[in-house]
Order: structure tokens, then C-alpha cells, then sequence
């Protein structure tokens, strides 16, 4: 299939759909812009989780944490989940299952390519989505912005490092999605499968519990896993609890996850020819 | 529409039309097995999600916002129960309504002689949410053994708050569904509801103000999580019973109204 080798020519052919790509992948994103809003909205675990939190520490802090840590650590999980948000997953199970994926077969570009590109595109809109929420967060606990001393500034370096960060975390979030996406060459239950990896992920990638609360020998393994690879490290990042070193193992599990997930498209797309799809 | 003039003389016939929408609902869904046991075992691992950051909060302090650890497995029990019961019997028909709506298929509910409500509401059912039930039942009784049994007043005001909890939802996300009979596009939106509702998993009382008015009044879930708990604890006032009631009636009343301005405004698919 077209999706073997990454010859040269392959490159130039996707150098020069680029602008192509990108104006479908927008036109796409304007014409579902209700439905967009909609699954936007439809993260709201990060806000659940903050009220839990928030009165759990109404008494005093935890672990470090008070009610304005716990708002500034859910608002900004709140947005770096959106920036790393995809739903490659239940696209490319669709693609498999009803057969669509065959026509997306014969262009010269990647299906994941396209996909990619649709997720990049949905990311404007998606933090366009989010202002009204942070406004309502920060007009709840102005803490988030606000310290003893002036405005919360994280350093300068950190905020340097979280922009890698996230799109670090982009990478890992969309390639773990996608190697779930591909499972629906050999199962039926692709996305059931990917719903118990959410349950997992929700809990180690520090989505409901910050990873500074896990109990410790947890939070050890936790922090090179590529649940926390995919959302938490650029978090704490900017709040000061993670380094360069988690920065560089994000870029391991991004390096690790794209090879497997070469090799499993080779097979999987074998196999759906097969089927005769 | 078609079906307005002859299910008014219809309800002596009740019984045996729910028992034959049942029934074939059951058939349905039994010819997918594997997908039961996969949806137990996703299933099992939401009910652990779900508990496992209490945990991690309780780990941490006596309580919160009043409830301790036993008492908060009550709530999380019944809003687990809830979750079942949406899942298993609501979610799968209101989803397909949508599908009728967009596809056609809502023409051939619309031409038997019941009320198209009734079979649109209960002709499908996802018996995997069974487990979700059997696992609600298990918190619950955990919850229980630690906070003492409740006399049996107690029990049977929770279940009568359990009712009106689910019809309140039920009749919210019917409304929801109402909506896509003229904007096809918004068909998510119960996603969204779905989300909301999840804020029902914690006791009420962790909400300040105005997410507490809205969370017993607009996306009502407290009414099948919290209260029935608060019931168990003899913990609840009568006014918020009262309150209970009047919000999933006046839910149910506004659902069917619109549900009937929505069936006068459906062209079907094809025209």
C-alpha cells in the first residue's frame, strides 16, 4: 500500500499538500463547528475533580496543595488536555469498520497524515472554546492568577519549556490514540479497549489527581509512564514539580510509540487488504 | 402523530406492549456476547476510576464537606445505579432516535398504533449495564457497613428519590433529544449532558452556590446520587422530597410537551 516506505518522494509529496491539508482540515473544523463545541465541553473531568479537590482542602492544605493550588493545577490540565485532545481513535475504528479507510488508501498522503492534520486545526478552536471557562475559573479563584506577591509568573525557562512540552505531550496523546485506532484491524472492540486505557491513563497522567498526591512509590513509576508523558509533565512543568528530564523522556516515548506504531500499521493494513475491504 | 388518535384508548394494553418491546429488546441485544464481556470488563474499570481518586482523598483527610469515606460510597453507589439505569435502558433508545431521525427510521415508530413516546423510549435496551447495576449495589453496601443500616422508611424514601431522579433525567435528556428533531447537527449534546451529569458522582454539598442550584434543579443528578444517600443517613429534609418530586414531574410534563411540539415539526427524513 501506499504506506510503506518513506522514500524521498514521499516527502516532497507531503511537503506540498501541506497548505492543501491544512485548508481541508479548517473548511472541516468550520463546517462541525456546533459539534465541535459540544465535545469540547464535553471534557469536564478536570472540573469534577477540582471541586473534589477544593473541598477536600477547604480545611488546610494537603501535600502542599490549598484551594488555589488545586484551581491553577486543574485550570491549566484543563487546557493542556485541550491542546493535546485528538479523536483519531474513534475516527480511524470508523474508517476500519464501515470500510472508508480504502479510499483514504488511494491518496498520495497518509490517512493518519490527514488525521494529524485535522487534529492540529481543531487546537485554535478549541482554546477559543476554552476562554469562557478559564474567565468563570478565574473570576471563582482569582488566586490562580493572583500570589501574595503580584501576578502568578512562572520562570522564565519554564515557560520556555512548556511549549516543547505540550506539543511533546500532543505527540504521545495522538500516537497512543492512533495505536488504539489500528487495533480495529484485528478487534471489533477497538474503542471499548480504549475507554479501559482511559481509566488507567485519567489516573497515572495526572488528569484527576495531581501526581504530587499520589502515594510516592506510585508517583515514581508514574512519572516515567506515557500516561503522565501525554499530559501531566508539561503541567508540572510550569508549575515547578517536573524538569528537563521529564521533558526528555517525553521525547523517548514519542520515538518509542512512532515505531510501534510503523510496524503495526504495516501489518494491520496487510491485513485489511486481506479481508477485502 | 399518526399514532395520537389511538393511543388514548391504548393504555389497557400496556403490559403486553412493554412485555413484547422487551422481549424483542432482549433479543437484540443477547446476539452480541463478546461485546457483554467486554463492556463488563470496561465497566469494572470505571467503577475502579471512579472510586480510586476518593480514595486517594480520603487517604488524605476525615472528610469532606461533611461526608466521610462510607457515607460518600453512598453517593457514588447510587449515582453509580443511576448511570446503569441511564445507560442500560435510556441512553440506548434516545441514541437510536436520533439515528431514526437523521436515517427514517422514525416514520415506521410513528406509524404504530402506541404511543410513539413509549416505544421510542423503551425498545432498546444494553444489558451490559447490568453489571454497572451489580457493582452500584456493592458500593452501596459497602457504604453501608460502615455508616450502619437504615430502618426501612429510610430505604424506601431513598428508592421513591431514586425514581424521581431518573425520571427527572430521563425527561432531561428527552428534551435534549427534542432538540435534534430541528438541529440535527447538535445530536452530541447528550455527550455533553452525560458529562455534566458526572459532576453527580461527589456529594452535593462539595458544590458552592450557584453549581449546587444547578446540579439539583437543571442537570437534576443529584436527585438520584446525593439525596437518596442523604435519605439512608436520615440526613434529608421533606421540603427537599417535595422538591424532588415537583423537579422530575414538572421535568416529565415539560419533556412530553416538547417531545409533541417536536413529533408536529417531523418531516421524516426523505422529504
Amino acid at each position: 500500500m501506499t504506506s510503506g516506505a518513506s522514500t524521498r518522494g514521499e516527502w516532497a509529496i507531503l511537503w506540498r499538500a501541506i497548505p492543501t491539508l491544512w485548508r481541508v482540515a479548517v473548511a472541516g473544523i468550520v463546517a462541525y463547528r456546533a459539534e465541535m463545541v459540544i465535545w469540547i465541553l464535553s471534557a469536564t473531568l478536570p472540573l469534577v475533580m477540582l471541586a473534589l479537590w477544593d473541598a477536600a482542602s477547604a480545611a488546610g492544605p494537603l501535600s502542599g496543595f490549598g484551594q488555589a493550588e488545586f484551581a491553577r493545577y486543574f485550570a491549566i490540565t484543563m487546557v493542556v488536555r485541550q491542546l493535546t485532545g485528538s479523536w483519531v481513535v474513534w475516527e480511524l475504528n470508523q474508517a476500519v469498520r464501515s470500510g472508508s479507510l480504502s479510499p483514504q488508501l488511494l491518496r498520495p498522503v497518509h490517512p493518519l497524515v490527514y488525521n494529524f492534520f485535522e487534529t492540529l486545526a481543531a487546537i485554535p478552536w478549541r482554546l477559543v472554546v476554552l476562554v469562557p471557562l478559564l474567565g468563570a475559573l478565574v473570576a471563582w479563584r482569582p488566586e490562580i492568577l493572583i500570589v501574595a506577591d503580584g501576578w502568578f509568573v512562572p520562570e522564565g525557562w519554564r515557560m520556555a519549556l512548556f511549549l516543547p512540552s505540550v506539543a511533546l505531550a500532543f505527540a504521545v496523546a495522538w500516537l497512543v490514540q492512533a495505536l488504539f485506532g489500528m487495533l480495529a484491524f484485528w478487534f471489533e472492540e477497538a474503542v471499548g479497549v480504549f475507554s479501559v486505557h482511559f481509566a488507567i491513563w485519567s489516573f497515572f497522567s495526572g488528569y484527576i489527581v495531581p501526581m504530587a498526591l499520589l502515594p510516592p512509590a506510585v508517583a515514581g513509576a508514574a512519572r516515567w509512564l506515557p500516561f503522565y508523558a501525554s499530559l501531566g509533565v508539561p503541567v508540572d512543568v510550569l508549575l515547578g514539580t517536573a524538569g528537563p528530564v521529564e521533558v526528555w523522556a517525553q521525547l523517548g516515548w514519542v520515538v518509542a510509540l512512532a515505531v510501534v506504531g510503523r510496524v503495526m500499521w504495516a501489518r494491520g493494513i496487510r491485513r485489511y487488504g486481506a479481508v477485502g475491504a | 402523530m399518526s399514532g395520537e388518535t389511538v393511543h388514548g384508548a391504548a393504555w389497557g394494553r400496556l403490559p403486553g406492549v412493554l412485555g413484547a418491546l422487551a422481549r424483542v429488546a432482549v433479543m437484540n441485544a443477547v446476539q452480541y456476547r463478546v461485546s457483554f464481556l467486554v463492556d463488563f470488563f470496561v465497566g469494572s474499570c470505571n467503577v475502579v476510576a471512579i472510586l480510586l481518586p476518593l480514595m486517594v482523598v480520603f487517604d488524605r483527610t476525615g472528610s469532606v464537606a461533611g461526608w466521610t469515606w462510607h457515607q460518600s460510597l453512598l453517593v457514588t453507589g447510587f449515582f453509580l445505579f443511576m448511570n446503569a439505569v441511564m445507560g442500560g435502558l435510556v441512553e440506548p433508545n434516545l441514541g437510536a432516535v436520533v439515528e431514526g431521525i437523521r436515517e427514517g427510521q422514525m416514520d415506521y415508530i410513528l406509524l404504530k398504533p402506541v404511543d410513539a413516546q413509549l416505544v421510542a423510549s423503551v425498545q432498546r435496551i444494553a444489558p451490559a449495564r447490568a453489571w454497572d447495576a451489580v457493582a452500584a449495589v456493592g458500593v452501596i453496601g459497602w457504604g453501608l457497613s460502615g455508616t450502619g443500616w437504615p430502618g426501612f422508611g429510610a430505604v424506601a424514601v431513598a428508592g421513591a428519590l431514586v425514581v424521581t431522579g431518573v425520571v427527572a433525567m430521563y425527561s432531561l435528556w428527552l428534551l435534549v433529544i427534542c432538540l435534534s428533531f430541528w438541529f440535527v447537527r447538535v445530536d452530541n449534546l447528550r455527550y455533553l449532558l452525560g458529562a455534566v451529569a458526572d459532576a453527580g458522582r461527589w456529594p452535593v454539598d462539595i458544590y458552592s452556590g450557584a453549581a449546587r442550584v444547578f446540579l439539583t434543579v437543571v442537570v437534576p443528578v443529584a436527585l438520584a446520587s446525593s439525596w437518596p444517600a442523604m435519605a439512608l443517613l436520615g440526613r434529608l429534609d421533606g421540603a427537599l422530597v417535595i422538591q424532588a418530586v415537583v423537579v422530575s414531574f414538572g421535568g416529565f410534563a415539560l419533556a412530553r410537551w416538547a417531545w409533541k411540539q417536536a413529533l408536529q415539526s417531523y418531516t421524516s427524513a426523505s422529504s
